[in-house]
């Protein structure tokens, strides 16, 4: 069954990461690494991605004649997709720990981030979605 | 340059897109399976993937050592990930057209969704499998 596990942040989330110390980055950053080639050697890791800062984020709409029509201006409490792990695993419990692992990601001062992770079931066909 | 584009929506839009009629369902997804050949045709495929119905989404924070908490209650207005593309473009606007196409697809009746589609670059430093 594949699950994908989704980190979330408020656009001043980048800028807040960003002040972190550069211990403290590189704690963060060190164990992403470590845990992402754990995932790779169990054989449970299907794809990774880290998204942007969400300065730039468009959101586009198709106007009458088909064109792409962008608008930029979203609310302040907006929450952004920062990045996501998908994982082919064999029980959504075994993709709850996976995502309680990458909630205890160390923060500011190596204390666990504790951010909340949505976890998902990817669809193997659209006919999952129960028509 | 890679972008992925995202369409979002809440639990009522995907209860009500459930309750499309079958011909409706299979002129949506023949266009977007069209676009999807499309893409890979010109290279610029990466990958999509659809999410299941958010009635199963949990939220999970886990403390050093502690067992994870899920939490499945969300607001009613929570947007969820339906589904996402990852397509690998020349320029922004290249993508923003592409989001176009996704948006214009056919809804009920042959009407185009005009769904939101969130597009975002993704990070150059990040992890990439």
């Amino acid at each position: 069954m594949k699950y994908i596990l989704m980190m979330h942040g408020k656009k001043n989330s980048w800028d807040e990461y960003a002040m972190w110390s550069k211990e403290d980055l590189q704690r963060n950053l060190e164990f992403m690494q470590g845990f992402n080639e754990e995932l790779q050697h169990a054989g449970v890791s299907v794809d990774t991605k880290g998204l942007a800062r969400p300065q730039e984020a468009k959101i586009v709409r198709a106007g009458d004649r088909g064109e792409a029509v962008t608008d930029g201006v979203f609310p302040e409490s907006k929450e952004f997709l920062a990045g996501y792990w998908v994982i082919d695993v064999e029980n959504p419990d075994q993709a709850y720990n996976i995502a309680a692992r990458a909630s205890a990601a160390p923060g500011p001062g190596g204390k666990p981030a504790n951010m909340p992770i949505e976890v998902r079931q990817v669809l193997g066909s659209h006919s999952d979605l129960g028509f | 340059m890679k972008y992925i584009l995202m369409m979002s929506g809440n639990k009522a839009g995907v209860d009500t897109y459930r309750a499309w009629s079958k011909s409706d369902i299979d002129a949506h997804m023949a266009v977007l399976a069209s676009l999807n050949r499309e893409l890979t045709a010109s290279g610029e495929f990466v990958a999509s993937q659809g999410l299941a119905a958010p009635h199963e989404a949990k939220v999970v924070r886990g403390l050093n050592g502690a067992m994870p908490i899920t939490d499945g209650i969300f607001p009613e207005s929570k947007e969820f990930l339906l589904g996402y593309w990852i397509v690998d473009v020349a320029t922004a606007e290249r993508a923003y057209e592409i989001a176009g196409r996704i948006s214009a697809a056919p809804g009920p009746g042959g009407v185009p969704t005009n769904m939101p589609i969130e597009v975002r670059q993704l990070a150059m430093h990040a992890p990439q499998s």
